[in-house]
């Protein structure tokens, strides 16, 4: 399945490549971060500090205008007066508007990013894969089928299809229990995780026709195979067939698609959350729509922060990608030089 | 098979796609949660207004009976009645169309304009520190959510220079063309266009700026290590005309392919932009109507979004087959 020399053009391509290690390294980061977020973090992501409020990130403090109303001379006036924000070293990436560490959401919206791109992107998988092999092996009223629903699926656009499901079915959350926490290690940190249920079942049930399509196309070419040939022609039933020698010979454009719909995923997801689809309020989604309502106050680091968060994560998991796709399938590897 | 034969082949086959876009629309009202009456009042309706939806929308008829009702409204252009808007859908969701379509094809010229060159340039000084610019460039340009784009193009032209304006349409393309008909200034509307129109394009622009720029610098790498372009060379042709001429032609061939399958994600992209901008389109009809629980506009948004896709796809294959004449022959 995966031979050595599989695992030699991965090298290889790995050290030729800058940007194939920045991915690794990206997406490394983010995974450790999303794991072990009740020991990075350094409050708990949903305290409320109410007179901590809009602090600026560390190297950001400012000056800034405040109005009050205050008694003078037995009047009651409004006085304007400048004072001084600076940033607290307890909140490096500073607080939102209800007072709540930055940095902490940040590293808890990893979780939230990671979990729902890959647990969707293995349901995506699971449903497609299937499918589409078994449409491209046995071709004729299945395919035709299963090409049909896939245009008809292609017709609406993700995340039309994503918001309108959610709307339809309501948005459900499912609080999986802090194993950090509950062990007692991290005890100052939220006790459970909030799974956005329906937001990982609606982007596998939009996403699965990318899966279902390229597997087609796989087994569609795999099937007139001699060795495909071989094995029927010694009795092998299809199933036996599809699983011992279809899927395995399928699984490198499978596994590319894969790294590339995490990343397609975490982008849905966050769109999802912005605008206040997915079930969870600890998501940089969720953040950059609370921020958003700072912009025009100021606040800028509320809303631009976790984008750069959402940013550099899709960065390090499509570099990642870039890399699998030019070692597995060094066809494509361009050696033409400029005319 | 003559291109009109392949067209009409098409056409047929998304005949079909619509009309399993429809049914898939028409079910949505049998997965919504309680009666399908629900689907359609408002949540605080009447009994009278309930009982009237009811009898309206047939469900004292067995299913195929009120299946064939709803086609037949369709074909009809009678997309039903939105409670809570007061509204016809149609009039609703056509009234709306515009400010899509404008939108999109405002991002997608100025994804095009910049993208194309760029690719050509990326690919044709490879390793050099423009290719590595645009790279990097385009990398960044697919990685970024556009929302989050749209709030930092927000936070930078319109709070800090306050250049433009961040809500709103304010003219249509329709007004600048006829300012000058209607003895309206025409720089002056031009400029208002401009002002609304400007962010909201970059932001959902972006993306497939960096997506064509891939492909096109890719596809340029491609045809410019085969034969035919070391031939022109050989014979002495400049090579400006062997780049733009055939190299490229050759290259934008699955770029348009790709850009097609890629419409869906323009529209779900202008969705969330117009939800950013305040943009009056489809999209921010389909967030308001799940948001009102407003079934009917969903609905109807929902079969016009879907035709369209189908729609345009074909026009996309019809010229590819136009400039690549294989493909008819399969």
């Amino acid at each position: 399945m995966v031979s050595s020399r599989v695992i030699r053009n991965l090298k290889k391509e790995f050290r030729q490549s800058g940007l194939a290690k920045l991915g690794l390294a990206l997406v490394v980061i983010i995974a450790l971060t999303a794991v072990f977020a009740p020991f990075i973090a350094p409050h708990n992501p949903t305290d409320q500090q109410l007179n901590q409020s809009e602090l600026p990130p560390i190297g950001f403090s400012e000056t800034a205008e405040r109005t009050s109303s205050q008694m003078v001379d037995g009047e009651i006036q409004t006085v304007t007066e400048e004072v001084e924000i600076n940033a607290d070293p307890d909140h490096v990436f500073g607080t939102d508007g209800l007072g709540r560490d930055m940095f902490s959401r940040v590293v808890y919206g990893a979780r939230t990013s990671l979990v729902v791109g890959v647990l969707g992107t293995l349901l995506a998988a699971s449903i497609g894969v299937p499918v589409g092999l078994l449409a491209g092996y046995h071709r004729g009223r299945v395919d035709d089928a299963l090409m049909r629903i896939a245009d008809i699926s292609l017709a609406f656009p993700s995340l039309v299809l994503a918001v309108a499901l959610i709307g339809l079915w309501g948005r459900a959350a499912v609080n999986v229990p802090d194993p950090f926490v509950v062990a007692g290690l991290a005890p100052e940190m939220p006790e459970s995780f909030v799974l956005p249920i329906t937001v990982v079942i609606v982007v596998g049930l939009v996403n699965w026709v990318w899966f279902a399509r390229v597997a087609r196309g796989e087994a569609l070419s795999l099937r007139g195979q001699e060795y495909v040939k071989a094995s029927r022609a010694l009795g092998a039933d299809d199933n036996t067939i599809i699983l011992r020698h279809v899927l395995p010979n399928a699984i490198t454009p499978i596994i590319v698609l894969g790294t590339v719909q995490v990343a397609a995923i975490i982008l849905l997801e966050s769109s999802l959350s912005f605008l206040g689809f997915s079930g969870t309020t600890l998501s940089w989604g969720f953040d950059i729509a609370q921020g958003r309502d700072y912009v025009s106050s100021g606040q800028w680091w509320i809303a631009s922060i976790p984008g750069l968060a959402i940013m550099l994560s899709v960065i390090g998991i499509n570099l990642l990608g870039d890399w699998l796709r030019d070692a597995l399938d060094p066809g494509i590897e361009g050696e033409g030089g400029a005319a | 098979m003559s291109l009109g034969r392949f067209a009409l082949k098409r056409s047929l086959q998304g005949v079909g796609v619509v009309w399993g876009v429809v049914t898939v629309v028409f079910a949505l009202r049998f997965v919504t949660p309680g009666s399908p009456i629900n689907a359609v009042a408002p949540l605080d309706a009447s009994q009278e207004t309930r009982q009237a939806i009811a009898a309206e929308l047939g469900l004292d008829q067995p299913l195929y009976v009120q299946y064939g009702q709803y086609i037949f409204d369709l074909l009809r252009g009678d997309m039903g009645f939105s409670y809570i808007r007061g509204q016809d859908v149609t009039t609703l969701v056509f009234g709306r169309l515009p400010a899509t379509v404008e939108l999109a094809v405002a991002a997608s010229v100025v994804a095009i304009v910049l993208a194309i060159p760029l690719g050509v340039i990326s690919a044709t000084r490879r390793n050099e520190p423009i290719d590595y610019g645009a790279t990097l460039l385009s990398l960044g340009g697919i990685s970024t959510p556009n929302f989050w784009l749209g709030i930092m193009l927000i936070l930078i032209f319109a709070v800090e220079f306050n250049i433009f304006n961040t809500s709103g349409r304010g003219v249509t393309v329709v007004d600048v063309a006829f300012s000058v008909v209607n003895a309206d200034p025409f720089v002056g509307t031009l400029l208002t266009w401009l002002a609304y129109i400007t962010l909201p394009a970059i932001a959902l622009g972006t993306y497939f700026m960096a997506l064509i720029t891939r492909l096109t610098r890719s596809g340029m790498l491609d045809e410019l290590s085969k034969g035919y372009v070391q031939a022109a060379r050989a014979k002495g042709l400049p090579r400006t005309l062997i780049r733009y001429k055939h190299a490229l032609r050759n290259t934008l061939i699955p770029v348009i392919t790709v850009l097609g399958l890629q419409l869906g994600t323009l529209i779900g992209g202008a969705v969330i932009t117009e939800a950013v901008f305040s943009w009056p389109g489809l999209g921010s009809l389909v967030i308001d109507s799940i948001n009102n629980r407003d079934w009917p506009t969903l609905q109807g948004s929902l079969i016009v979004i879907g035709t369209s896709f189908v729609f345009v796809n074909i026009l996309v294959d019809v010229v590819y087959a136009y400039l690549d004449p294989e493909v008819v022959t399969d």
